[in-house]
């Protein structure tokens, strides 16, 4: 952030002269330096900044000089000059000059908020310095991005809460990205602005030195996850000849190192992805391997079948133990794809059962579903890019499959049913028209990221711009732009007077409101050449943002369908195109309802089982996930246990208590998935708060449930 | 009495088949509906019955439980009949 500026005022009051030359007024500037008072720099500022012809920037300073002089202030500031310069502009009617001219900052006020409370807008953020740095970085480009980047129609519908535009604060860097590992085996490591060059990596040691430094490089040009394609395949050619001893620490480097690295940007975690098979995927078996020196390895990854198995494996036995207290891995998460080939992989069953005791365990695995041809790399909560026959081509050098979503644009649907009640048709005109101005948004996005990328190498995102194979790191001609959608159950509910769980009328309406969607961003993809694509949003702290927004703006509406204590402030809508989280459904009713619209959610949906303090047998967990994969079109399946943390004596325990069972402390913290990755409970915010209260845990569905210590 | 529901899109091969075979089983006095899949109202009712391909034929029940359904194919008519009358 721009230096707060302390300014000292040595004024004369006797002094009467209007030329700046004769005020002797010191102004400390953002420059952190002392200038004497000169009232050229308004004009010269007026000028360079806003295009203000000289004669009204030269009227405007002598009024401001004025106004300084006749205040006798004693304590000015460069800020304060700035304001009271704009108010001059605002009295002679000079708003779009003004806003130009305007000066982006926070309140001390806020300043030492920030700096003593947490910030919960997103859970992975831990309080302290560096994410303090963060929050002030991101309230700055927030306001950068509603004033210069976007247009003041979707800055305003931004403000009102009609659409949230995500990542406001990382309006410089895309959104989310999936690579492949094959990029830093071959080419090493040789980043923009890095003081060293790396050859590809001839230990498997240091190929993970490596990815680990990529991604804290690619989290910094990102605002989201970092996603890894195939993982355990990819790792492959350089473990073999390596003990059962070596493969396994290998894997516990691997989780340690990313799940340890709160150290980089705001002090979080890298939000790290990687995706795994037990088979190795039809598309990349005929592909040469690339192994120890960026050297071809004269085989293909079909070869290495048993060597991906054997890390695999062995992640999830680390998986299993998880950290030095028995906490869960918060990151990486391991994201595994169940596919036709899957089961009829040798070992598969027996697999299964070993991440599903992890999942049982622990709660780790991600369970993704790639029914028929499909293949897709996953990642963040949900995403996932789908690979299409271009993709599935680059595939044959896996390097240049890397993938971006550029920006997440959410729709609040429960407002469009406030706003046209009674009236089907008027609302979803309203809801296209929404759609379309998502779309505008991510055009003028768009548009300003690529006058960053113009910049090139010497540009600030002179990362995504290298050329190391050739083409930019970033494919832009390959990114997707997201529209995601929050509270479709309360709008169903708001429409129709029944949840999406209640009916099949209110169901079939939900269907038509995301096929809606679904069908006018293909239309727009058509019209504009881009991929626009439904996601469900995250949403970890939009949905109590819509929420709020609503109570204030539709109040006798909205205190009707909102969900939580509205008295408390704990309030929510239900995520995306999810049942409400305390609806009673078994698990695999709500697993086939909710599964029902992610064919048309293109770029991922997930579906939470919330587990509590069960534990069912892996038998049972991979019975699921097989009579999900066989008989349902759910996208992604978690489960998702509570755990204690005891603060005092380190003890993880299952279940979500209030004190621990062990050493009788108070002094406990909760942890659990809060969107679609786990956190402590004391980093929510107050929605997620109330929908975790909320949550039907399912206790007594799955056989031979059993509780205890984690 | 059961209904038949037609699932089909534009460009789609064999879609005009099972729309003709939709109109047979109306003048049959049989209860048919159709649906394209590039409407909301298609997409939507054709997302509930997870159809993925077209043509897509369903058969419900008066309770409205599907008892046939026939996904990227055409049954003949014999087939279709053979389904109903066994309601």
């Amino acid at each position: 952030m721009g230096s707060v500026i302390d300014l000292q005022a040595r004024q004369k009051s006797e002094q009467t002269n209007t030329e700046t030359t004769d005020m002797t007024l010191d102004v400390r500037t953002s420059g952190e330096d002392l200038t004497g008072w000169d009232r050229g720099k308004i004009v010269e500022a007026l000028i360079r900044e806003t295009g203000l012809d000289q004669q009204t920037s030269e009227e405007i300073s002598i009024e401001v000089e004025e106004v300084i002089k006749k205040a006798a202030i004693k304590c000015i500031t460069a800020p304060l000059i700035r304001e009271l310069v704009d108010s001059k502009l605002i009295e002679r009617g000079l708003e779009e000059i003004r806003k130009k001219h305007t000066r982006l900052g926070v309140p001390i006020y806020d300043v030492d908020q920030l700096i003593l409370h947490p910030n919960k807008e997103n859970a992975n953020v831990p309080h302290g310095p560096e994410a303090t740095n963060l929050t002030l970085a991101e309230g700055i480009k927030k306001e950068y991005a509603l004033l210069r980047v976007f247009s003041p129609e979707i800055g305003d519908a931004h403000m009102r809460g009609d659409i949230h535009l995500h990542d406001l604060g990382f309006i410089d860097r895309p959104y989310c990205s999936g690579q492949s590992l094959e990029y830093i085996k071959k080419f090493g490591l040789s980043l923009p602005n890095s003081l060293s060059i790396a050859k590809p990596a001839k230990q498997p040691e240091v190929l993970l030195a490596h990815m680990v430094k990529m991604a804290a490089a690619l989290q910094s040009h990102f605002a989201g996850a970092i996603g890894w394609d195939a993982v355990n395949l990819f790792f492959a050619p350089y473990l073999e000849g390596r003990s059962d001893k070596e493969v396994r620490q290998l894997a516990q480097m691997m989780i340690y190192e990313f799940s340890q690295q709160a150290v980089a940007r705001g002090g979080q975690a890298i939000f790290t992805d990687i995706n795994l098979y037990w088979e190795v995927p039809k598309h990349f078996e005929n592909v040469p391997a690339i192994g120890p020196g960026g050297k071809f390895t004269g085989r293909t990854y079909g070869d290495y079948e048993k060597e991906a198995q054997r890390f695999v494996w062995f992640l999830f036995d680390i998986y299993r133990e998880g950290d030095g207290t028995g906490r869960p891995f918060f990151f990486p998460k391991p994201l595994v794809h169940i596919t036709e080939k899957f089961f009829k992989t040798e070992g598969h069953q027996k697999f299964l059962e070993h991440i599903c005791d992890i999942a049982s365990e622990k709660g780790t695995t991600y369970f993704v579903f790639d029914r028929g041809d499909t293949a897709k790399i996953s990642e963040c909560c949900r995403l996932s890019f789908k690979l299409n026959d271009n993709d599935l081509n680059d595939a044959k050098e896996p390097w240049k499959m890397r993938f971006c979503a550029l920006q997440n644009v959410t729709v609040n649907l429960p407002r469009l049913a406030y706003k046209n009640v009674d009236n089907e048709e008027a609302m979803f005109s309203s809801l296209t028209d929404l759609i379309k101005l998502a779309v505008k948004a991510h055009l003028e996005k768009k548009k300003f990221i690529e006058s960053l990328l113009a910049l090139g190498e010497n540009g600030p995102l002179a990362l995504l711009m290298m050329k190391t194979d050739g083409q930019p790191y970033i494919r832009m001609h390959r990114a997707s732009y997201l529209i995601g959608m929050v509270g479709l159950n309360e709008m169903v509910q708001a429409c129709t007077g029944q949840g999406l769980n209640e009916s099949k009328r209110a169901l079939k309406f939900g269907l038509k409101v995301i096929a809606h969607m679904n069908l006018e961003c293909q239309r727009l993809s058509k019209e504009h050449g881009m991929h626009f694509v439904l996601e469900q949003t995250p949403a970890e702290s939009t949905s109590y943002r819509f929420a709020r927004l609503d109570l204030r703006d539709f109040n006798e509406q909205a205190r009707k369908y909102v969900r939580g204590t509205i008295d408390s402030g704990e309030i929510y809508y239900t995520n995306s195109t999810c049942l409400p989280v305390s609806s009673n459904e078994n698990p695999i009713e709500r697993v086939q309802s909710e599964g029902l619209f992610h064919p048309i959610i293109e770029a991922g949906s997930l579906t939470h089982i919330w587990l509590g303090e069960s534990k069912p047998s892996k038998e049972s967990l991979a019975n699921f996930v097989i009579k999900t994969f066989r008989e349902t079109l759910n996208d992604q399946i978690a489960f998702s246990p509570e755990f204690t943390n005891c603060l005092q004596c380190g003890r993880t325990v299952r279940g979500m208590l209030d004190a621990c069972p062990c050493c009788g402390s108070q002094e406990v913290d909760g942890i659990t998935r809060i969107t679609g990755y786990f956190t402590k409970v004391s980093s929510w915010n107050k929605g997620k708060i109330a929908e975790l209260k909320d949550r039907n845990k399912n206790q007594g569905f799955f056989a031979r449930t059993k509780t205890g210590s984690a | 009495m059961s209904t038949v529901k037609i699932f089909t899109k534009q460009e789609c091969p064999r879609c005009p088949q099972a729309k003709q075979l939709g109109a047979d089983m109306e003048q049959d006095g049989h209860s048919v509906l159709y649906y394209d899949v590039e409407t909301a109202d298609g997409l939507a009712e054709g997302t509930f019955f997870s159809v993925q391909a077209t043509p897509t034929i369903i058969v419900e029940d008066a309770d409205e439980n599907v008892v046939a359904d026939f996904r990227g194919q055409v049954p003949t008519r014999e087939e279709l009949l053979q389904t109903i009358n066994a309601q």
